[in-house]
């Protein structure tokens, strides 16, 4: 990180412990409920690129031991900048050698199979994939895939409505959900909501609404 | 101790990790001398002062294998002179628990960066400084010279036996 970089960083917390309290709390209700919208308190001042849901997810979530990979449209801006200033982490040259993955709305999502997935013995060894999505919704919606969501935090069936996921994330998904032990967990973010797929949630039954 | 920071040769000009060097060491009372009323607006934080420790590592004779020499406790803060966002970013890493040292050291650096009051700052705050540190660097050769043993004096005592016990 250079002196210009630093010119450009924004500050972070207002308040660092129950700031980032509040955004746990959060990351920790999308996961134990996949596929609910869970609100993003708005507790941190922002870079200039990114959704601000995502940005405060990993500004809670990461530290000087993990390595980000941000998408083309976020690396070499003043948000990859401000990440790595207030948490101490460091850049992933490529997916694959990340634990953190920040993914813009418009980029290309890197194949989840590639990412790291850890090992039987230590399944937290991999990686978590922050995607921004152009809209999230628990009902069905036009122009959106439809999932249906089952497995472990969901009493009977969860729908959730995505417009921005590539074609054959479900495929993927589901290659995904096979290695279970090991696996990618993913949080889906808009601008001011998360919803979280952790590596033991099912998609099933997809339309196209 | 501070020589490649210190001497920074006669016509080089002074470049920031040179006054960053001295600000990190200035006293509190200095800092608030030479910064005036410039001390007393809030900071703009882009990190609040925060203390931790770092672990210092050295060689023995600067070639021997490194090693955990202790821990030392440090002070770092970052901050940005002004109220908006286009005002310079300040960084100060200081010794010790001092959060204001910090704070005034980060702001000094903020704005040492403004060529408009560089000038001005150099003669007001760093001069000092400069001479502070030269006193304590002086007083600390003083006091280390008063303990200094001529072994040279020693050797030419014995010198005579010395050629009497080979003959």
């Amino acid at each position: 990180m250079k002196a210009q970089d630093l010119q450009q960083v924004r500050p972070a917390f207002h308040d660092p412990a129950l700031g980032s309290q509040a955004v746990f709390r959060a990351a920790l209700n999308a996961l134990s409920h996949p596929g609910r919208l869970n609100h993003m308190p708005r507790v941190t001042e922002l870079p200039s690129h990114g959704h601000g849901s995502a940005a405060a997810l990993l500004l809670a979530m990461v530290d000087s031991d993990c390595a980000v990979w941000f998408s083309p449209a976020l690396a070499n801006t003043d948000t990859a900048a401000w990440l790595r200033f207030h948490t101490g982490c460091s850049w992933a040259a490529s997916p694959d050698l990340a634990r953190f993955l920040w993914v813009a709305t418009g980029d290309a999502l890197p194949a989840l199979n590639t990412l790291a997935m850890g090992s039987d013995e230590y399944p937290d060894q991999s990686a978590t994939v922050v995607i921004e999505v152009n809209a999230l919704s628990e009902n069905a919606a036009q122009g959106t895939s439809a999932f249906n969501l089952r497995g472990p935090g969901i009493a009977d069936m969860q729908s959730l409505s995505v417009r921005g996921l590539p074609q054959d994330f479900v495929e993927q998904w589901e290659v995904n959900h096979q290695a279970f032990p090991r696996g990618v967990d993913v949080f889906l973010t808009t601008v001011t909501h998360i919803a979280g797929l952790p590596r033991s949630t099912r998609i099933g039954a997809t339309q196209e609404a | 101790m501070f020589h490649a920071f210190d001497n920074t040769g006669p016509n080089k000009p002074l470049q920031r990790p040179d006054w960053m060097a001295l600000l990190a060491r200035a006293p509190l009372a200095l800092l608030e001398q030479g910064l005036d009323q410039q001390s007393a607006t809030e900071p703009n934080w882009l990190r609040r002062p925060e203390t931790g420790l770092y672990m210092v590592q050295a060689r023995a004779g600067g070639t021997g294998e490194r090693f955990n020499l202790g821990e030392l406790t440090v002070t770092r803060c970052a901050l940005r002179a002004g109220a908006d966002d286009s005002g310079l970013v300040g960084v100060a890493y200081v010794l010790g628990r001092d959060h204001r040292q910090a704070q005034l050291a980060a702001l000094a650096d903020a704005l040492l960066q403004d060529p408009v009051q560089h000038e001005a700052l150099d003669a007001k705050l760093l001069q000092p400084v400069r001479k502070h540190l030269a006193t304590l660097q002086a007083q600390r050769a003083a006091r280390a010279a008063a303990t200094k043993v001529d072994f040279f004096t020693v050797a030419r005592e014995v010198d005579g036996i010395d050629e009497e016990d080979d003959a």
